[in-house]
């Protein structure tokens, strides 16, 4: 009775003041395309096609940053492994995930809570899951917020009300175990989401999905492709594609000029291999792997492969593509598209998908001597069964998932990079199947400090052609949480501790800190409701890369909760 | 390093599997438009480790395929989840553990191990020693 009273009265603002939460107009591919023309919203996970995570608004800015305080905040229950999703705002409402595929909308104004959508979970099979149970993220359309489920399902809930629209079962999550966590991506009538997989023996599709009725039109499998759609078995021997692992676990880019799909595929299964350097022909899986640890460049309306880049051919250290964001920029009246991976190397396409420059964004790289301007490894390092020390970076990667920020105006990329390294050794692993898939990673190992160095992390701001560094922050440990850069000169960064710091993005001077009490590990966006600027970032720690802070940095991660999670909202006074 | 049956546990462990396994969930469920596992291998064909009963059961390989995502270096060292080497845990506890999981911590794996593969998952952790 409560919930319909606020709406209600909710409803009754809307008729009488045109800048309170409003009847959102329908999203649409189209809409999305000039996304950078409305900055107010924040209405996909990269912001716009443009993959930026920029927000033009410069009511907070660098000469008043030191006055940004508190407004609002929204405790997310069932919060394992913190918040890392993403916000989206469309009109006013603020909407976002959560674990157990939870899902709010928010007035983005005050924070009070519009509905809540609780998705129905197998539990026994969410309890069976490694990966899980965290959202990263969700994508708003034609009325729907669409969602990823951790049960292998893609969701359509009504924007206005909460209440499901329609759900379609994609993946077999009771047989593969995995199923999805990462954010969907709205592509004009077309819902594109890509599957968990990489330690699973699976072939990690990415689908495509009608927007309105949630039927199934294509799918892509990023294991070896299909007989009509880039068959690539040949790039496996001894059929081990069958078991191959890929998957595309993190929202990909758009271009609508050349209406290509971008998307990251995740490594191949085992992880590490035991085949040394005699890859082509020996060890779990012999051969390059296509499509794996790769930028495929689909067709969205078929989700046929129109190009691609393996960028790690035989990726033996699980440095996946999956990762990293699709910057599509231009320089020089020449268009181009960056994508960090997590190798720590990031590299620079034309639109076509072909190599322009690969540059290194990280210190302590070694399993690899180099890779060329043209995408050429130079002194791989392939390793056999047995003990090896000191390969770097860590497997949790050079950058992990986390979303960097272009700013347009300094003309910088700004990025998490992570030093880190490990120690392993590689066993002879046979994946197992039954009765439901297990990880394959193919090694023991453990986390190390780089030789002569101890681990941490650092934010930079470069160019993000050359790789060119214009300044540097470094942190006791790696920041794992997203980026924003906004008109306003300003860089936000939500570290692992749980500081929200705000740098000059054109000097990289910290000009605002605020502690938000828990580390952070999801999102941050900048939106503009009833005609203020607010900042959202997600917090709560937790999760992949997170979960190993306690025992390897202790300090204040050996006390920080790993079930907590709270959606915290700055605004000028 | 293929590890010996261990014969010598208590009837109390096989009880704790037994009662650790009974309440875990039947029939796979499978929605309207599940896609089948595409061109998976045959059982025969993955020689599955974990799930060969009477089968070699290595489960120094076992830590290298799955639980070494979260006990680093075999079970030696704290990770994700906890060092397993020198646990106060007892084996029924331990037992558990796998077979039930712990929300946000460590999955369930169910019926994915017999008994006798639970008792040697057990023994490994117990012969556990700094390399």
């Amino acid at each position: 009775m409560k919930r319909w009273c606020k709406l209600s009265a909710l409803s009754l603002a809307t008729a009488l003041l045109p800048w309170s939460v409003s009847i959102a107009a329908d999203i649409d591919g189209k809409r999305l395309q000039s996304a950078d023309k409305e900055p107010d919203n924040w209405m996909t996970y990269h912001g716009t096609y443009q993959s930026w995570h920029y927000s033009p608004l410069d009511q907070i800015n660098a000469s008043n940053v030191s006055g940004l305080r508190e407004a609002w905040s929204h405790v997310a229950s069932r919060s394992v492994r913190g918040l890392q999703s993403y916000p989206l705002v469309a009109d006013g409402v603020l909407y976002y995930s959560g674990a157990y595929n939870q899902i709010w909308a928010l007035d983005g104004a005050t924070g009070e809570v519009l509905w809540h959508y609780k998705h129905k979970l197998n539990d026994d099979l969410v309890a069976k899951q490694t990966h899980s149970p965290y959202n990263r993220g969700i994508a708003l359309g034609y009325g729907n917020v669409y969602m990823g489920t951790l049960d292998g399902k893609l969701a359509a809930v009504d924007m206005k009300t909460g209440k499901m629209v329609w759900e379609t079962k994609l993946v077999d999550s009771e047989k593969l175990t995995v199923g999805f966590t990462g954010a969907p991506l709205l592509v004009k009538d077309k819902v594109v989401i890509g599957a968990q997989g990489g330690e699973w023996p699976s072939r990690g599709p990415i689908f495509g999905v009608d927007a309105k009725t949630g039927k199934q039109l294509w799918r892509f499998f990023t294991v070896a492709g299909e007989e009509n759609n880039g068959d690539a078995r040949n790039t496996w021997l001894n059929d081990s594609w069958k078991t191959g692992g890929g998957g595309g676990w993190m929202a990909g880019g758009y271009d609508p000029e050349k209406n290509t799909v971008w998307w990251g595929t995740a490594n191949p299964a085992p992880l590490y291999d035991w085949s040394g350097p005699d890859f082509k022909t020996k060890g779990a899986r012999p051969g390059d792997n296509l499509y794996t640890t790769s930028v495929v460049l689909l067709d969205p309306d078929t989700g046929k492969l129109k190009g691609f880049h393996q960028e790690l051919p035989h990726d033996a250290w699980d440095f996946d593509s999956a990762t990293g964001e699709f910057v599509m920029l231009e320089r020089d009246g020449k268009k181009y598209t960056v994508h960090p991976s997590k190798s720590g190397f990031v590299w620079v396409y034309d639109r076509d998908g072909k190599v322009q420059n690969v540059w290194k964004l990280v210190k302590n790289v070694n399993f690899v001597k180099d890779i060329k301007p043209n995408g050429e490894l130079v002194g791989r390092r392939d390793m056999t069964e047995g003990k090896h020390t000191n390969l770097c970076p860590f497997i949790a990667g050079g950058m992990s998932w986390n979303m960097g920020s272009y700013n347009p105006k300094t003309g910088l990329l700004y990025k998490v990079g992570n030093e880190w390294c490990m120690d392993l050794e590689i066993k002879k692993t046979t994946p197992i199947l039954e009765p439901a898939a297990q990880l394959n990673i193919g090694a023991d190992f453990n986390i190390t400090h780089p030789q002569g160095d101890k681990a941490h992390g650092h934010v930079s701001g470069r160019d993000p052609i050359t790789g060119k560094m214009k300044w540097e922050v470094k942190f006791p440990e790696p920041p794992l949480a997203s980026l924003l850069s906004t008109g306003g000169n300003l860089l936000f960064v939500p570290d692992a501790r749980g500081w929200l710091h705000a740098y000059d993005a054109s000097t990289g001077k910290e000009l605002w800190s605020h502690n938000n009490g828990q580390g952070h590990n999801g999102g941050i966006i900048s939106y503009r409701a009833k005609g203020k600027q607010y900042i959202a970032v997600m917090t709560g720690w937790g999760g992949l890369a997170g979960d190993d802070y306690a025992t390897f940095f202790g300090g204040t991660f050996a006390q920080m909760p790993k079930d907590s999670g709270v959606l915290k909202v700055f605004a000028l006074p | 390093m293929r590890l010996l049956r261990t014969p010598t546990l208590s009837l109390a462990l096989f009880a704790a599997v037994a009662a650790a396994q009974s309440d875990k969930p039947g029939p796979m469920q499978s929605g309207a438009h599940a896609q089948p596992a595409a061109n998976q291998p045959s059982k025969s064909d993955a020689a599955s480790q974990g799930a060969a009963p009477g089968g070699d059961f290595d489960v120094p390989k076992l830590f290298a395929t799955s639980c070494g995502w979260c006990h680093l270096s075999g079970g030696r060292v704290a990770g994700k989840g906890p060092q397993l080497m020198g646990t106060t845990k007892t084996d029924a506890e331990i037992v558990a553990r796998i077979v039930n999981g712990k929300t946000g911590q460590m999955p369930a794996f169910g019926s994915t191990f017999s008994g006798e593969q639970l008792q040697a998952i057990v023994a490994y952790i117990r012969g556990l020693k700094a390399s």
